[in-house]
């Protein structure tokens, strides 16, 4: 056991070596390696998100050396001595030390339950947006419907086969920076999920089912996005880009899709599962 | 199967012709036989699926690359890499120690049902063949991922032979277990030997009652929803189809399976390491009650978290789902607390059974927090269904069954066998599972915090995923290594160890398997020690040490 005298030598080097460790963090570590960005937050929710994900694992990380520090130290001050013969005191039950590591755990979850609740009401609370579009999903790639504008855009698989640049053909979705925006997320085959890494976000997108996304884009830029339910072969290839622009670009975006003559939608009429086999047993028997 | 089986030892009994030992291990309802059948089985599948790891683990070791032909050959291979390890692995590996060990804790001759006990292996073995048999088809196994959503899994984008086998394959091997489940609650309930009542029972045989009683509980659902997408893929019926909302359908009926049966291969291994903490710290398990209230806690709410899997369909009800499942990090957490509790003030020592527990022990506490993360909706919302998950659930299942599962072989391989593994070889493959486990998993929660999906078969060199993928994948062969020195030590054990004829040869065993031969006897006791305490053997064998109840009971004879 240590001394008080050895303690208080203990505290200086410890205490030197956490502010020169955290004042050595990054940004990135500061974020606890959520995607982001120095020069301000993705969406509106991704600030929410992070400062969450931040304190929860503080406070886990807190409970985890505990746990790992009581385990190690039973291990090395309670290990069996060589020449040992007896046996240590037969102890079965300590009411208060149990007590103890029932309420707190208790008390800890019912606080994040509390900050979850919070964050996630915010996140998925319904705004009527001044932006609408709807994504559709298919095997094994993404149409956008700008649905205020009446445009679409149509994308194809991802064409990697090993060299870089292949990002330069995925599909992109625009947004205008600083605008509500809602997204309707459908399918048009199987199940598939709507990704975008930095908006720290993901929706699963359900044939027969319409789900929604609400949010601001904050911050200009382009942004990685995947489908992230598994859809079939090409799953890997389901890839796309956002890309947050100023209002006045996105205006000319949707001018560009309209003079390439993408009017209109290109929305669940084309839904392949409206002839599903089972009409007819013996034919699909086949 | 047979050639494996037949190199078991048969200690001390007269030599049989092959034919004849082959019959015997084909027709037996011994619960000792059926339980090292199905450990046989169940280890010859974790090797058949680490084999399929590797595989994947190679193809995302760059980008773009073509290790397997095609993609769906991918898609196969992780969808039967996640179906033989939950189904054909480690729920099966539950029934190889449950009914081992079960049967002699309680001081039984046998399991309530032993001729059903047979049965239940043998649906067991040819279901899940006949799952695996995929593979033997022209468009190759199921690839729609073990959990199968619809409608991936219709004849629609699905129509390969290998989905139709996979989905009745699993039906019949999970009547195997429902019928295990069975036979080992009735067991519990009617078979225990005078003396041992309800909280006498050993931890592990606690634990092993409540997983029977999950299992009863959440194979039923499974299997009724399997024949659902049977009669879907077979015979037209429209059960899952989007018209009807059949997607959520399937994911509610397959997560109330699901998430149970994550507990279903927890609680055991929990029970195995609360058998051996003690035995190596040299003291009762700290907290008895507690332990078995926390597990019952635990499967009960476990009943209540299923759609903790589905917070991103944006179609259940996020603020239930996340206090349920919130909540079980407490009577977790008083797991673990009781645990660390067992090794306090003890006197303890570091054998290969004991360091695959502290193995578990620390890995387990890692899976736990991450699961408290991924818990709240606000947080899974970015994590679900990346490889942040994939490192979660691997810190949890491998960390539990598979450090668990070694650290049982190593402590009962003497009672199975009459030998004991080698001590030095066995603490080699420690540190190499150990390092290859954490070297390929640690490294994929960042990877899922960064954005990489499950199951996908490759990502783009921009991604940033390289290196750790790289690293990941160099883990994985390390954790491969490790099994060498483990096979190495079962055969060289076999050739040349030592027999073993103590009852009890680590010295401080506690539960009534250590109050019996070395091996085992055919009807498991000769005899049977006065039961006063949980812990029987150490009673007998410690009398000054034993426990107050056990004591005053002695003092009245």
């Amino acid at each position: 056991m240590l001394s008080k005298r050895r303690t208080k030598w203990a505290v200086l080097p410890v205490a030197t070596a956490l502010v020169l460790f955290l004042s050595g963090c990054s940004d990135l570590e500061l974020r606890g390696y959520l995607p982001g960005y120095t020069d301000g937050f993705v969406t509106n929710h991704t600030e929410r998100v992070t400062n969450l994900w931040v304190y929860s694992w503080v406070v886990l990380l807190v409970v985890g050396i505990i746990a790992w520090g009581l385990m190690a130290w039973a291990m090395i001050v309670y290990r069996r001595r060589k020449g040992q013969t007896d046996l240590p005191p037969q102890l079965r039950y300590n009411m208060p030390i149990e007590t103890l590591f029932t309420v707190i755990p208790l008390v800890l979850v019912v606080a994040f339950f509390a900050y979850t609740v919070r964050d996630m009401g915010a996140i998925e609370q319904p705004v009527n947006s001044e932006y609408k579009i709807q994504v559709v999903a298919k095997q094994w790639s993404w149409d956008f419907n700008y649905v205020n504008e009446n445009t679409f855009d149509s994308g194809i698989q991802s064409q990697f086969v090993g060299q870089k640049g292949s990002e330069a053909g995925l599909p992109v979705l625009y947004l205008p920076v600083g605008k509500t925006v809602e997204i309707d997320l459908n399918s048009r085959d199987v199940i598939h999920s709507f990704w975008v890494i930095d908006f720290l976000y993901k929706k699963d997108m359900i044939p027969g089912v319409n789900n929604k996304m609400f949010f601001t884009p904050e911050r200009v830029g382009v942004y990685k996005g995947r489908c992230a339910e598994l859809c079939g072969e090409f799953h890997s290839m389901m890839l796309f880009k956002v890309k947050v622009v100023s209002p006045a670009e996105y205006a000319t975006h949707m001018a560009d899709l309209k003079a390439r003559g993408n009017n209109g939608q290109l929305g669940l009429d084309y839904v392949r599962n409206q002839n599903l086999p089972g009409d007819n047993p013996a034919a699909s028997e086949g | 199967m047979a050639t494996a089986t037949a190199t078991m030892p048969t200690t001390g009994r007269v030599r049989k012709t092959k034919g004849r030992v082959l019959v015997d291990w084909l027709t037996t309802t011994d619960h000792k036989k059926i339980g090292y059948l199905y450990l046989i089985t169940s280890f010859t599948y974790f090797i058949i699926a680490g084999i399929m790891a590797l595989v994947i683990r190679a193809q995302l070791a760059a980008p773009g690359l073509q290790i397997v032909a095609t993609k769906e050959q991918y898609n196969q291979l992780f969808t039967m890499h996640g179906t033989i390890m939950l189904l054909m692995f480690a729920t099966p590996l539950f029934a190889a120690f449950a009914n081992i060990l079960m049967p002699v804790q309680i001081g039984a001759p046998d399991v309530a049902f032993p001729r059903l006990n047979a049965i239940a292996y043998w649906f067991y073995f040819f279901g899940s063949f006949i799952a695996v048999a995929g593979f033997f088809t022209p468009q190759g196994a199921a690839s729609f991922g073990w959990f199968a959503y619809a409608p991936l899994s219709s004849t629609t984008f699905s129509p390969g032979l290998g989905g139709d086998l996979w989905v009745f394959g699993l039906a019949l091997s999970g009547f195997g277990t429902i019928m295990g489940g069975v036979n080992f609650i009735t067991t519990v309930l009617t078979m225990r030997a005078p003396g041992m009542t309800m909280w006498r029972l050993p931890i592990f045989t606690w634990n092993t009652l409540v997983t029977s009683i999950l299992i009863i509980m959440c194979f039923p659902p499974l299997a009724a929803a399997l024949f659902a997408l049977g009669a879907d893929r077979k015979f037209g019926a429209h059960i899952f189809d989007p018209a009807n909302g059949g997607p959520m359908l399937w994911q509610h009926l397959f997560w109330f399976f699901g998430h149970p049966e994550v507990y279903i291969l927890a609680l055991p291994f929990f029970g195995i390491v609360s058998e051996i903490f003690p035995v190596f710290s040299r003291k009762p398990i700290f907290g008895y009650k507690t332990l078995v209230y926390a597990t019952i806690a635990i499967a009960a709410l476990s009943m209540t978290v299923w759609a903790h899997h589905m917070y991103v369909t944006g179609s259940v009800l996020l603020p239930f789902f996340a206090f349920t499942t919130m909540l079980i990090a407490v009577p977790t957490g008083v797991k673990v607390f009781n645990w660390i509790g067992t090794l306090w003030r003890g006197s303890v020592t570091f054998e290969t059974p004991m360091l695959f527990s502290l193995g578990f022990l620390m890995t387990f506490i890692f899976g736990g927090l991450t699961g408290v993360i991924l818990a709240s909706p606000a947080l899974d919302f970015h994590l679900s269904d990346s490889y942040f998950v994939v490192a979660h659930f691997h810190y949890v299942v491998f960390g539990t069954v598979v450090f668990a599962m070694f650290a049982g072989i190593y402590f009962w391989y003497p009672k199975m066998t009459g030998k004991m593994l080698n001590e030095r070889l066995g603490k080699i493959h420690f540190w190499l599972l150990f390092f290859g486990f954490h070297l390929t998993f640690l490294i994929q929660h960042w990877l899922g915090v960064m954005g990489m999906p499950r199951r996908y078969a490759t990502y783009l060199p921009e991604d940033g995923f390289t290196w750790m993928n790289q690293l990941s994948t160099a883990g994985s062969v390390l954790l491969a290594l490790s099994m060498i020195p483990f096979l190495w030590n079962v055969y060289i054990t076999a050739r040349k160890g030592a027999k073993v004829t103590l009852n009890d040869p680590w010295g401080y065993g506690r539960s009534l398997e250590w109050a019996t031969g070395t091996p085992f006897p055919r009807h498991n006791f000769t005899s049977i020690p006065r039961v006063r305490s949980e812990s029987p053997a150490f009673d007998l064998n410690h009398p000054e040490h034993a426990a107050p109840e056990a004591k005053a009971s002695a003092k009245k004879d």
